[in-house]
């Protein structure tokens, strides 16, 4: 979706800039220093902390409580997006958010049987620790996309990071889906889409 | 059954060779809008068969539907006492004066329709067949003269023929007789094909009442060129193109009040059931032709001189095309 | 007789639209379709009789009368249960001329109800309809039907002289591009001075019938168990035309569902008429369906045909740029300012704003591209993009027909029955373009 992006890039503005700053840190890896990225991981989640692992992250980290992260992004571009096969990446910004994507679709999967909202939040924080792939593992769907990690080191950073990125979609996934007590149905019916024709 | 295809479809369905006798889009219109819960203004002007205008309106309120009727021959059909048939039949929903331009317009007021389905749908059948029960005056009044010979107290009615002009060359005369009511089609064939197709279809349509179980249906006569007798002293002009199809109607086919009714509607659209007929001839010996050319096409391909254009081989090896 | 309105018969690959010159609306529109009980052979001819029929005894009994046997429109679909249905048109234009004709039969004698000696006829034809084709068709209509004349029109000059009933339209213009999108196919034609451009003609595999799958398919996909699964078509199709609409932007328009929900969330409320078990009687189970994204995702597969389909990608506002890239550069101009929609697929509210928009930002950016290409030293004069819609829409064609027909002068443009008998078919493989009636 090509307008998609554009207009993701353009009103995003200040976000994308921050966020491909990241990724080129971590997706695109290069050198890096442990408290530099630390900073820049933090901005990522300028305003919501959600647990221990991530106060570790934000506490460097002050912001205005009104903007939104590219965890709201995603949350609100998945609908539209996953009815697309095609999408033209633009920056990285967009690598991340494609990853997302694909991970909303994951956890609405796991919710088809509507569990409890606590059980929901459960069920989807143990997904987002439980093995995943990364750029550079062969069971990564988006391998051709993204860069690898060229060492050791810098993987374990970028698994740490992207399971950030989980966790916290996981919780904040579950206070958007939920409706008096369930999933609503007008989330649901996105979990047979495949965006890109990919998932994780 | 007045006429012998009619017969035939005592083993298919009549509708298909058969027309209708109400005028299908003033149905549609009129179903579509007593369903419709919002009433919509409406302007549309319509044909039936034989010139027939209709201009369907909503001049005064969008629930006050009027039907206005043209028709060359009305006032002729007015002298055999169409009037009266109108004021039976529709009464209160004539309006008078009719629409400017127009001989009959008759009202439908959406908002006192009837409640029952039944009663909605015979009151959109009544409109419906405006022109048919126009058209019937001359019938009826034959039918009735044609009583009062049978009736030996009244004095013995002295029926005139009743000429409708209904085409600009084409004509219905009825007449009432001592045992019978003679009705006479003047029919104009323009086209040569035509009135071949014609000629042994009216041909075929007198022969048929040979046949054993058709014993019952009108007499039909039917003569090119020449009207006969009953017409002579019209002094019509002889032309080619002109047919003259005469049937003869006993008390059988109008005595009782339904054959009747059917008699009449049946009768009146005779002209345009032969003319419909003519043209499906066409159509079917069209289909029949198209598919002799394919299998003449088919035999014809068959025919192709094999593929000279190939490489041979000469007794030394060599190869070589033949141009 | 001469007052006599003309009949017009717009016959397209789905629908057949059928009236009188004059009329707003078509007196008949049911599907181009014919049931026959002819068995299907392989080559679609009716069975020949070996021996001529005056040998088999008695000829009134034996002249079969199976022509006469079929039904054409909604009373053919009825039947398909026991006749076999036909469709003699095909990517809008006629491929069975058998079926054809009795199709036209019945059309005059059974639905109009007219004697086609008594009247001229406007029939339509696709863009890139054979000379050949027009010829057959003028065949049929004089020799077997006798039609005092006869005057074959394109559909699509037919649907730009229908917008000139819009008030957003102040010249009587025939150069404009036409966007024809009916149940199959969707054409997007450019016409100049009422001459189609035959070479930059495209057209788009997305249509009425493939936005009503889509929108089953996204019901299916919430998993809308309320829908009795023999009407699921049947509710899809309702649901596009009560409640579709095209938006600017899907990912906004999510935002606002999510925000009022209660605005933009809709019912649908349908009724389930089952046939009992026991005996034959009629229970009506009355059901709802929620409306939910499918009225802006619906049309939206025209701006972006991937969300639907895999094999066909470029959106509609993309064709219709390309289509008058590839015109004639002197009629380019003409062609944006006057970019007519007809045919039922384009009445979702607001779709001529998005399509006027979305052309309008590609041929903005293409001069701009330009101006800067030539380093500021030109300047270029705006282009004008325009996208009509008007009342008449659904039908354009059709109504444009009408419109024309009515015209005094039509009887000059329409070949005449005398004209025929003199010439032969090949008169009607010209037909005047009514430019100069305006």
């Amino acid at each position: 979706m090509p307008k998609a992006a554009e207009c993701y890039e353009l009103e995003l503005g200040h976000h994308a800039c921050k966020y491909r700053w990241i990724l080129s840190r971590h997706i695109i890896p290069s050198l890096t220093t442990a408290t530099s990225s630390r900073l820049a991981i933090s901005s990522f989640f300028p305003s919501k902390p959600r647990s221990e692992a991530m106060l570790l992250w934000v506490s460097t980290m002050k912001s205005d409580a009104s903007s939104e992260d590219i965890i709201d992004e995603a949350l609100n571009l998945f609908r539209a997006n996953c009815l697309f096969r095609n999408f033209e990446i633009k920056g990285n910004a967009d690598r991340v958010l494609i990853y997302l994507i694909l991970f909303i679709s994951e956890c609405l999967s796991k919710l088809a049987k509507s569990p409890s909202p606590g059980d929901a939040v459960k069920q989807l924080s143990t997904l987002a620790v439980t093995n995943f792939a990364i750029p550079g593992d062969a069971t990564f769907p988006l391998n051709a996309m993204y860069s690898h990690p060229p060492d050791r080191g810098q993987a374990d950073q970028l698994r740490i990071y992207i399971q950030q990125l989980r966790q916290e979609m996981a919780v904040r996934l579950v206070e958007r889906v939920y409706v008096d007590g369930k999933p609503s149905k007008w989330w649901m019916c996105f979990q047979k889409r495949k965006f890109m024709g990919l998932a994780l | 059954m007045p006429f012998n295809l009619a017969q035939e479809a005592i083993y298919r369905p009549c509708t298909m060779i058969l027309l209708d006798y109400h005028n299908v889009i003033l149905h549609d219109t009129l179903s579509a809008r007593f369903e419709s819960e919002k009433p919509e203004a409406l302007d549309m002007t319509i044909v039936d068969f034989d010139g027939v205008l209709y201009h369907l309106s909503t001049p005064n309120s969008k629930t006050d539907i009027q039907i206005s009727f043209k028709w060359r021959c009305f006032p002729e059909l007015i002298n055999y006492g169409a009037n009266d048939i109108l004021q039976r039949e529709y009464g209160t929903m004539l309006v008078t004066p009719a629409q400017p331009g127009f001989d009959v317009t008759i009202n439908v007021d959406l908002t006192s329709l009837p409640q029952e389905a039944e009663a909605r749908e015979e009151l959109i059948r009544k409109v419906s067949l405006l022109k048919r029960n126009i058209m019937a005056a001359p019938f009826e009044r034959a039918f009735k003269e044609q009583e009062q010979f049978e009736d030996e107290k009244q004095a013995n009615p002295n029926p005139e023929l009743m000429a409708v002009h209904y085409r600009e060359d084409e004509a219905i005369y009825v007449k009432a007789n001592q045992d019978r009511v003679t009705v006479i089609f003047s029919t104009r064939f323009k086209d040569e094909t035509d009135r071949v197709f014609g000629k042994v279809f009216l041909q075929e349509f007198v022969d048929a009442r040979k046949r054993q179980d058709l014993q019952n249906a009108p007499p039909v006569l039917f003569s090119t060129r020449e009207p006969p007798l009953e017409l002579r002293h019209l002094n019509l002009q002889d032309s080619e193109e002109m047919s003259y199809i005469t049937f003869v109607l006993f008390p059988r086919h109008f005595a009782a009040l339904d054959v009747r009714e059917e008699t009449i509607s049946r009768i009146q659209i005779f002209r345009d059931y032969l003319h419909y007929h003519i043209k499906c001839a066409k159509a079917y010996m069209h289909t029949r032709m198209r598919a002799r050319v394919r299998d003449f096409l088919k035999v014809l391909n068959r025919a192709k001189p094999e593929n000279l254009n190939v490489e041979k081989k000469t007794a030394t090896g060599r190869t070589f095309r033949r141009t | 007789m001469s007052s006599l309105p003309v009949v017009v018969m717009d016959n397209g690959t789905g629908y057949t639209k059928l009236g009188f010159s004059g009329n707003n609306e078509p007196s008949f529109v049911f599907p181009t379709a014919i049931s026959t009980h002819e068995s299907p052979s392989a080559s679609g001819a009716p069975s020949v009789a070996s021996k001529p029929s005056y040998l088999s005894g008695n000829l009134a009994s034996k002249r079969g009368i199976e022509d006469l046997d079929f039904y054409i429109g909604d009373e053919a679909l009825a039947n398909s249960k026991t006749m076999a249905v036909h469709n003699p048109i095909r990517h809008g234009q006629i491929e069975n001329w058998d079926h054809m004709e009795r199709f036209w039969e019945q059309s005059i004698f059974k639905y109009l109800r007219c004697e086609p000696e008594d009247h001229a006829f406007m029939l339509t034809e696709p863009p890139l309809n054979p000379p050949e084709n027009r010829e057959m068709t003028a065949e049929i209509m004089f020799e077997t039907f006798n039609v005092k004349g006869l005057y074959i029109a394109v559909q699509a000059v037919l649907a730009l002289a229908a917008s000139w009933t819009s008030n957003k339209v102040n010249e009587q213009t025939l150069t404009g591009t036409v966007i024809d999108s009916g149940a199959g196919v969707t054409h997007v034609i450019p016409v100049a001075e009422g001459y189609v451009i035959g070479s930059s003609i495209k057209s788009i595999p997305i249509a009425g019938r493939d936005i009503s799958k889509f929108v089953q398919q996204l019901l299916r996909e919430r998993g809308e168990t309320g829908i009795p699964p023999e009407d699921s078509l049947y509710v899809a199709e309702t649901i596009k035309e009560q409640y579709s609409y095209v938006c600017p932007d899907i990912v906004k328009e999510f935002k606002k569902y999510e925000q009022e929900p209660d605005k933009y969330f809709k019912k649908y409320d349908g009724i389930h008429t089952v046939t009992g078990k026991v005996g034959f009687y009629y229970v009506n189970i009355p059901y709802s369906v929620d409306v939910g994204f499918e009225r802006f995702l619906a049309p939206e597969i025209f701006f972006n045909p991937e969300i639907a389909s895999s094999d066909f990608l470029t959106p509609l506002p993309e064709v219709v740029d390309n289509v008058i890239q590839s015109s004639p550069i002197d009629t380019r101009r003409g062609l944006y300012k006057n970019i007519v929609l007809s045919g039922g697929s384009t009445m979702y509210k607001d779709f001529d704003k998005r399509l006027q928009r979305d052309i309008k930002r590609t041929v903005d950016l293409r001069v701009k591209m330009s101006e800067d290409l030539s380093g500021g030293a030109m300047k270029a004069k705006p282009i004008d993009v325009s996208v009509i819609s008007h009342k008449k829409q659904r039908h354009a064609v059709w109504f444009g027909g009408s419109l024309l027909a009515s015209t005094p002068d039509f009887n000059s443009y329409c070949h005449t029955k005398a004209e025929y008998d003199e010439y032969g078919p090949s008169i009607c493989r010209h037909n005047r373009v009514f430019g100069s009636v305006m």
